[in-house]
């Protein structure tokens, strides 16, 4: 739940809707505006946050995948846990 | 003196030796390699290349930028040899079939790509080395190490001329097939020539663009050694923000969606925070200049990132002019135009739109001589933009001629190129790609024979799965993020193509 929480707290940095107005079947680009880089960066302030580091590189095709929250939420939780 | 850019990495190797050339972190610490260690080590490869008979020869880079990357590209321009530099989050077919119609014969492989060697190999018969830029030599491949050491005792080779190919850039082709761009030694020289700036060595760069991209390699990596400045290579998109206040960068390239980025993270933290303090902690205390350029930046970005003291500069250009065109700068500023043409570079315009000519402007398409005649004509470049210049020298543009899509990362996608792998699917009849809020949209009419017999559900989650298909083998950019299924065939000339300002009719709502 904390990673959840963290989550949308961040991506509230790079859209315009509320973290508690963020719901987990949201797409990232079409409901909360993020662009490829916001969604990128984000996750780079979420490494920070955790003090993790994921392997994978901007041109990953892990990324390919993510459409909604929850995806984005599972791509995170799958490296906090391996950690 | 010659302008070449031998002749300026010699007087980099005089003038800034004791210098910092390169800083890139291990984990979170920065290292760094001054000039006179990277000259060393350009020209230990050199000398490789002298002792491996590579003289007038192409040699590709595969990987992402590293101070390893760097060392080689260097090697390779300042000999009279050409890079070419590859965009390694490409599928791994389409890096073959570059390397392939580029007529390498050298390739320096960073270790992350390593599986690609085996195909290179099986692939590309003109290849006759591959040297791994970092990690052990797999099959089939050396190490850089193994370059340098066979170069002992060899002299460095004979210099480039100013004519001679230095870079060979690969770039989206209306066509569908991506175009080899020529740049010539004094293509390159004369670009950075013409963009310099006042500014004394030890200026921090931070590069964040991609590396085989020109506008990195020109205005960041080659117009900074001329300076002598620092250049810091960003780890990872993802921590742009994060390098930002480690390196405490002077100076930074970007694409307009990093700045739209960095905008929101700005805007995050509220109205109560001053913007000097904001400034600190987003930019660090030295941040004052950011260029930009590859796609149209909107003038309300320059507006706001003033008022947090940061001066945003567009430019324009493309790889075909080595690459910049036009720019904005200092004292000489139109926020919402591309600025003023450089001093290299002629233009005017020919039914709206705009042509070059100049020292910057490439030799031609490598192997392509039908499209270089389209594209250059008596020495004038044709941009395929459709622009106006206004009456203190300012050029805007205002339109494209060719059916590019420009997305604010600076990437252009040729829509006929995904178009085409697309259609060899049965399920699809007609497919137009299309470019809207910087995504990309796939517009396909369904091959009606077969989905007769299924739901509009059926047909658009049948459909979906095939772009995600495509979607899995692409880089980010090029990956389709939308699809419209249309009930009714495009519309189309009389010549029965489709015509492309009219997809957007008789879609569904």
């Amino acid at each position: 739940m904390e990673i959840e929480k963290k989550f949308k707290e961040v991506a509230e940095r790079y859209c315009s809707v509320k973290a508690d107005e963020i719901t987990n079947d949201m797409k990232l680009r079409d409901d909360l505006g993020l662009s490829s880089l916001d969604l990128m960066t984000l996750l780079g302030d979420l490494e920070d946050e955790f003090d993790i580091e994921f392997e994978f590189s901007e041109d990953d095709n892990k990324l390919a995948g993510i459409v909604t929250v929850e995806d984005a939420i599972n791509l995170f939780k799958e490296y906090a846990d391996a950690e | 003196m010659s302008k070449t850019i031998y002749t300026m990495w010699k007087r980099c190797e005089e003038q800034y030796s004791d210098l910092p050339a390169v800083r890139w972190l291990v984990k979170k610490d920065v290292q760094e390699r001054s000039y006179g260690e990277l000259a060393a080590a350009v020209t230990a490869i050199k000398k490789g290349f002298a002792a491996q008979s590579f003289a007038h020869k192409h040699i590709a880079l595969i990987g992402t930028a590293s101070a390893e990357w760097i060392e080689a590209y260097m090697a390779v321009v300042t000999s009279n040899n050409a890079a070419v530099p590859m965009d390694s989050g490409l599928p791994a077919e389409d890096i073959i079939d570059l390397v392939y119609r580029s007529d390498s014969e050298g390739v320096f492989l960073d270790e992350k790509f390593a599986s690609l060697a085996e195909k290179i190999k099986a692939n590309c018969p003109l290849v006759r080395k591959i040297w791994m830029l970092s990690g052990d030599s797999v099959e089939g491949t050396e190490t850089v190490a193994n370059l340098i050491n066979a170069g002992e005792g060899y002299d460095e080779p004979e210099q480039p001329e100013e004519d001679d190919v230095s870079m060979i850039v690969y770039t989206s082709g209306t066509t569908g097939k991506s175009k080899g761009v020529m740049l010539t030694q004094c293509n390159l020289y004369s670009n950075i020539e013409a963009v310099l700036y006042e500014e004394g060595p030890g200026l921090v760069f931070l590069s964040v663009l991609p590396v085989h991209h020109a506008f990195c390699l020109t205005m960041d990596w080659l117009n900074g050694f001329w300076m002598g400045s620092v250049l810091c290579i960003n780890d990872n998109l993802r921590h742009m923000i994060r390098n930002i206040g480690i390196y405490n960068p002077d100076v930074m390239l970007m694409v307009p969606l990093m700045l739209e980025t960095i905008y929101k993270r700005l805007k995050s933290f509220g109205n109560d925070v001053p913007p000097e303090a904001l400034a600190q902690k987003v930019f660090g205390p030295k941040l004052k200049r950011i260029f930009t350029g590859g796609a149209h930046l909107d003038p309300y970005y320059i507006e706001e990132f003033e008022k947090y003291g940061i001066k945003v500069y567009e430019g324009y250009g493309m790889s075909e002019c080595s690459p910049v065109i036009t720019n904005n700068r200092e004292g000489a500023c139109k926020p919402g135009s591309i600025g003023r043409a450089l001093s290299n570079a002629e233009i005017k315009f020919e039914n709206g739109e705009i042509l070059v000519r100049g020292t910057s402007v490439m030799k031609g398409y490598y192997n392509m001589e039908k499209e270089t005649e389209e594209t250059l004509k008596d020495g004038w470049l044709h941009t395929g933009d459709k622009g106006y210049i206004d009456e203190d020298g300012f050029i805007f543009i205002n339109g494209r001629v060719k059916n590019l899509i420009i997305l604010s990362n600076g990437e252009n996608i040729s829509p006929e190129e995904i178009e085409g792998k697309l259609a060899l699917n049965d399920l699809i009849d007609e497919i137009i790609v299309t470019g809207e809020d910087n995504l990309l949209t796939a517009r396909i009419y369904p091959e009606q024979e077969l989905v007769k017999n299924m739901s509009e559900d059926e047909i658009a989650a049948a459909l979906q799965k095939i772009l995600d298909g495509y979607n899995k083998s692409q880089p980010t950019y090029k990956q389709l993020s939308r699809l419209v299924v249309r009930k009714n065939p495009f519309f189309k000339n009389a010549s029965r193509k489709i015509i492309r300002t009219e997809v957007l009719r008789d879609e569904p709502i």
